[in-house]
């Protein structure tokens, strides 16, 4: 797959080749191949059912994945290939949970931990996970929650934030742990119109900070607005991949101009 | 009449001691035994899941009261010789084991996935989300069916007393074959059951106010 004009310079900080996953027998994934340079901010649409975030989702091996293979910063995720026989064995508990940290994740309905504060909630990774000591990483958690927008909610419970407090909040805690590259799964769905702003901001700062991002999402302004790539997918394909402008401005497959169609109308309905 | 009650206190109070004592290791032989059980059942291999299932099919499909007739009657025969104390709190406590299990067990899945995912994409392994994320969450929702169950056995124990046990209704009821004041006498054994139960309630509701999440 060729590499496209914007941020092609830069190193491939993931690069996924011939992914493929089934449910059952049903094939969620069909043998999609992209590459994300670093500080590139790629976004994904299609409609729903097509694979998006289930594609997210093998990055960071919440999902198990049968076939192909993702690489993070050089190194492979979730699998070992024995390079004479080509058979694959899952890696330990130990080193996938390595590997999930140096990747940040974002969901749709927050998952903040409800029983810890703000504050703790981005805290908890650094002391558990990378070994930091509590004021350390409480001060860093500090300047996190202040870099979202929340510094004087650091000791606010989940359940006295809004949403989209609640989601600045994930993605502070996503960045507590100073990871390679951010992933995003429609992380604006789950919220009111009026606080989806808010939550995009956030996105948009971390973009212009070259931050290596994944996005999945129905914002189409945003898409077209901010991301140096737009994959279209349907049915667990890869259809289309290129700068904003080439997708939005010429799509190339039936699929994705029907796609755009309807997304224009949908308002208008 | 009321003279007779009152002439019954120090028997009652000594029954009252030997229920909670029964009540209180019962309980927690069912709660060690049933987090054992919950264990398995979650996070186990095949062959400790089908024993827990297994385990679990069997006391839901047997009364306690048989089960400590087995324990009183049977046991003696293969040599095993147990005080009815050790034995009631045995058979009470692996009772009510089995229901603590579900109990725990569907705490654990009540805290939703989404706890997991997210504890494990900062990089947490198993044991760590269990005790930093899920079991927090956890113990919030098992309690209110935990002090029920435990408001189960409390009640269960009075079965004791058949089996010889001199617990508070073992005692009530020497008190009425002697004076044969049957009325005053349970009613008394009533109220004992019902202040121990009426507690536990309370403690519940307390600890329910006091782990939410919000103050």
């Amino acid at each position: 797959m060729s590499t496209d004009a914007i941020a092609s310079q830069a190193p491939v900080e993931i690069n996924i080749r011939g992914l493929s996953k089934w449910f059952g027998a049903h094939q969620v994934l069909k043998d999609m191949s992209t590459e994300v340079h670093l500080g590139e901010a790629v976004v994904v649409i299609g409609p729903s059912g097509s694979g998006k975030t289930t594609f997210l989702r093998c990055i960071n091996l919440l999902e198990q994945f049968e076939e192909g293979e993702i690489w993070i910063g050089g190194e492979a995720i979730g699998y070992l290939a024995d390079p004479r026989t080509g058979r694959r064995t899952s890696r330990s508990e130990r080193d996938i949970a390595r590997m999930r940290a140096q990747v940040g994740m974002v969901f749709q309905s927050f998952n903040l931990f409800p029983h810890m504060t703000a504050l703790k909630n981005v805290a908890l990774g650094p002391v558990r996970v990378n070994g930091m000591r509590r004021d350390e990483a409480e001060a860093l958690a500090v300047s996190l929650l202040a870099r979202v927008g929340l510094a004087d909610k650091k000791d606010a419970m989940p359940a006295q934030l809004s949403g989209g407090q609640q989601q600045r909040v994930a993605i502070a805690r996503a960045l507590a742990m100073r990871p390679k590259a951010m992933l995003f799964d429609e992380v604006t769905s789950a919220l009111d119109p009026e606080l989806v702003g808010e939550v995009l901001d956030v996105m948009r700062q971390l973009v212009q900070e070259g931050m290596t991002m994944v996005i999945v999402t129905h914002e189409m302004a945003f898409a077209r607005a901010f991301a140096h790539k737009v994959l279209f997918m349907a049915d667990g394909e890869l259809l289309e991949h290129g700068p904003p402008a080439q997708l939005f401005g010429d799509p190339k497959t039936a699929r994705l101009q029907a796609f755009l169609k309807r997304f224009k109308e949908g308002y208008q309905l | 009449m009321f003279e007779i009650l009152l002439a019954s206190i120090p028997l009652l109070i000594r029954g009252t001691w030997i229920t909670l004592i029964l009540t209180f290791s019962s309980a927690l032989l069912a709660t060690l035994f049933g987090l054992v059980v919950a264990s398995a059942q979650l996070f186990g291999g095949i062959v400790p899941r089908i024993i827990a299932e297994a385990y679990l099919y069997i006391v839901r499909g047997v009364p306690l009261l048989v089960l400590l007739f087995a324990m009183y009657y049977a046991l003696p025969y293969a040599g095993i010789d147990l005080d009815p104390m050790s034995g009631g709190a045995l058979v009470i406590g692996l009772y009510f084991a089995a229901f603590m299990a579900e109990v725990f067990r569907g705490a654990v899945l009540a805290v939703p996935n989404g706890q997991w995912e997210a504890a494990r994409t900062i990089g947490l392994r198993t044991p760590r989300i269990l005790a930093d994320i899920i079991l927090p969450q956890a113990l919030r929702v098992a309690g209110p069916p935990y002090i029920n169950t435990v408001i189960m056995l409390v009640k269960g124990t009075s079965l004791v007393s058949i089996i010889g046990l001199a617990d508070v209704t073992f005692v009530g009821r020497q008190i009425v074959e002697r004076t044969l004041a049957p009325f005053e006498v349970f009613g008394g054994v009533a109220v004992i059951y019902f202040i121990i139960c009426f507690a536990l309630s309370r403690c519940g509701a307390y600890l329910e106010r006091r782990t939410s999440f919000v103050h």
